[in-house]
């Protein structure tokens, strides 16, 4: 903690982020891979690995069930927004009130079980995340069982159509030729209403509008960002950070290690959830249960140590590399493979596809043996 | 204060009188620093008590512990018996009341809800209640009566240590460390941490010059920014000092500030307890090296196998026939 003034992002965040918006500019260089639509991916998986810093990489408490809370998110979305649910709440407060719900299934789990020391609480955790996903497959009733919970709703730009039209009566965008030339305020709340229908909205998402979808997401991303970067730099975050250092020390400094941790635990569940809502609108459905298994929390585990336990621009690396590998780069390439002739669906070894555990776990290996504090590390350097 | 069968501790009572130094001195395992972790919470006294300005810190059982206790066991009465017919009760309030894309009688759902919750019978309803109850209340019960004379109590009640073998946090800076010791001065919620809010910012910003000038105070200023890890041993104990005087204490119990201290340093050492003393904090330390323990202290006490054996002025014990046997042994006479 430097001198620092007040700023949005750091200089690494603001890189991280600008990586990231520059990828759908790639669709326009190469219109055959669309990369728009599963690089929303890594922005969700970016927020779940953010989760899960906050608990492993700050506080210190190793979280092997964070999966669960994203199923809880998904679900509580799900149920919120499904049609074939009474609530039908719209997108934004189903996304607040399933971090909530997750924020509020955190703190559940915590307050019996933060008392426990190190291993111990791995194991709570990774049986949490079982408990959660048989739960889920299990009540037919309340969560549609294997089948999942569909369709869910695409996100809306809050405001969208007020904005547009407001464009529109300053002449900056032409209104939808349907609607015609809004010149009164009058008759911009009626092209308003035409644009939401026409489809040349500018603030309207559909799987046909991959990139503003994108964008959408990476604008939470950065929301998520701003909110870990001022935690960190925060009296919460210094007590988090020196119950991980030393949770005696930090009893006789007077700060409660327990409710540091339990606070910690519910901010990573409420992020994981978050990630699990976006999840399920990504895929306009929440999926079955086995979609929010152990292995979704390992991953999250891998992107927090190979990006760099602890900081913030190095998670949203990390996710990038990884999620970036195993969603977008070798689902392509063995596309492209396929196209060409050179990998069939019928010899497993030809795909590359099939390589990902084994490329993350030689990049787990290289990374323990050559840089094990991460790609970026955020630590002071510690003399040996 | 006992390990099961081992008396570590036995009947030793220090006074402290306030703006004093006091020093606690006797051999390796007379239990000086298990005097200490007694009385600062890091161990449970099987008997005797700590006062601080006449009173015992502990978490009481004031009205609000008892409202936690009352919330926590309804609130885990009220889960356990939605949870254990969770989908019986989503049947009926939900499934059986919501016809596609027709409007939801949310009156109706909410009154079959009650209806169903309190109609599971004995087996349904009340035992579930019971048992979560039961076991919400006698869980935030025993926490709270486990919790009440923890380091934190302690420390909040403006009681402030430092450790024999040190213990700092080692990867956070300087000034972060000194930063954590004030945290009880601080208020800063979530909120306001989430949001960065004007008043968080602020305080932040007041907080690092406090502990700037506290650094200045054990002469640390200069190297404010690394890790405290990489600071040698003299410094590191400096800093755990200026950590335990950023919560601005009553007390500050020092465990063995001079222990690996070159002369230089314990000179400067010696200085800097004073200095403490002269800003109105009451000092006791632990300490080995006589000409500290000599050169500064009010009172000293003296402990031997767990007991007190003497107590006085600095030359009162010089003098003490008791304290020259404890240190040097008996004369063989003869």
């Amino acid at each position: 903690m430097a001198e620092r003034r007040f700023s949005f992002f750091t200089r690494g965040q603001c890189i991280v982020l600008a990586l990231l918006a520059a990828t759908p500019l790639l669709d326009l260089a190469f219109p055959s891979i669309q990369l728009s639509g599963p690089m929303r991916t890594v922005v969700v998986y970016a927020i779940l690995a953010l989760g899960l810093n906050v608990v492993v990489g700050w506080t210190g408490l190793l979280n092997l069930g964070i999966a669960a809370f994203m199923a809880i998110g998904a679900y509580a979305f799900g149920i919120l927004t499904a049609e074939v649910y009474p609530f039908q709440v719209g997108f934004w407060w189903a996304l607040l009130l399933s971090g909530a719900i997750g924020a509020f299934a955190g703190w559940l789990l915590g307050a019996p079980t933060l008392r426990l020391r190190g291993d111990y609480l791995a194991i709570v955790t990774l049986g949490f995340g079982e408990i959660v996903q048989d739960g889920l497959k299990n009540l037919q009733a309340i969560t549609k069982g294997t089948e999942g919970i569909n369709p869910l709703p695409k996100p809306t730009v809050p405001f969208g159509a007020a904005i547009q039209s407001g464009l529109e009566s300053v002449g900056l965008v032409s209104a939808p030729t349907a609607v015609g030339a809004a010149a009164t305020s009058a008759a911009a709340t009626s092209a308003a209403e035409g644009v939401v229908a026409a489809s040349s909205n500018w603030f309207e998402i559909s799987s046909a509008t991959p990139a503003r979808w994108f964008y959408l997401y990476l604008i939470l991303l950065a929301v998520v960002i701003f909110f870990c970067r001022n935690l960190e730099f925060s009296r919460l975050g210094r007590q988090w950070f020196a119950v991980r250092e030393d949770e005696l020390a930090a009893r006789c400094m007077a700060i409660e290690p327990d409710k540091a941790k339990l606070k910690a635990f519910a901010a990573g569940a409420a992020l994981a959830a978050i990630a699990g809502a976006l999840f399920a609108s990504h895929l306009a459905s929440t999926g079955e249960p086995a979609n929010y298994d152990f292995q979704v929390s390992i991953l999250a585990l891998c992107i927090v140590i190979v990006g760099g336990i602890g900081s913030i621009t190095g998670v949203v690396l990390g996710a990038i590399v990884m999620v970036g590998l195993s969603n977008v780069v070798l689902p392509a390439l063995t596309q492209a493979m396929q196209r060409a002739g050179i990998g069939s669906t019928e010899n497993v070894l030809s795909s590359p596809d099939n390589y990902k555990y084994l490329i993350f776990g030689l990049a787990l290996v290289l990374m323990m043996r050559f840089r094990p504090d991460g790609i970026v590390h955020t630590r002071k350097a510690v003399k040996k | 204060m006992r390990f099961g069968g081992l008396t570590a501790v036995k009947d030793v009572s220090v006074e402290v009188k306030s703006g004093s130094i006091t020093a606690v001195i006797g051999p390796n395992g007379a239990g000086k620093t298990t005097l200490f972790n007694a009385i600062t919470g890091v161990y449970e006294p099987t008997e005797g008590r700590v006062l601080v300005a006449g009173r015992d810190p502990q978490r009481a059982w004031t009205p609000r512990v008892m409202f936690g206790v009352g919330a926590t066991a309804l609130s885990t009465a009220i889960f356990l018996a939605v949870l254990v017919r969770v989908e019986t009760l989503w049947q009926s309030a939900i499934i059986d009341n919501y016809v596609f894309q027709q409007p939801f009688p949310w009156m109706k759902a909410i009154a079959d809800f009650f209806s169903t919750f309190f109609g599971g019978g004995f087996f349904g309803t009340w035992l579930p209640l019971l048992v979560g109850a039961l076991l919400g209340g006698a869980g935030r019960f025993v926490i709270w009566s486990r919790t009440r004379r923890t380091p934190d109590v302690i420390a909040s009640a403006g009681v402030a240590r430092t450790f024999q073998n040190i213990r700092l946090f080692p990867e956070l800076s300087l000034v972060e460390n000194v930063v954590v010791g004030m945290d009880r001065r601080l208020s800063t919620g979530f909120l306001g941490a989430l949001f960065a809010l004007p008043s968080a910012l602020r305080e932040r910003g007041k907080a690092r010059q406090d502990a700037l000038g506290l650094l200045k105070f054990v002469g640390l200023a200069d190297r404010a920014e690394t890790a405290a890890a990489n600071l040698p041993y003299g410094h590191q104990r400096r800093l755990e000092i200026a950590r335990a005087l950023a919560s601005k204490p009553a007390v500050i119990l020092l465990d063995e500030p001079a222990a690996g201290m070159n002369p230089t340093e314990t000179v400067d050492l010696m200085r800097l307890i004073r200095a403490i003393r002269e800003a109105g904090t009451t000092v006791v330390l632990i300490e080995h090296h006589m000409r500290v323990v000599m050169g500064i202290s009010d009172r000293i006490h003296v402990l031997q196998y767990g007991e007190k054996i003497a107590e006085g002025t600095p030359e009162e014990i010089r003098n003490d026939p008791r304290c020259i046997e404890a240190y040097l042994g008996k004369e063989e006479l003869g």
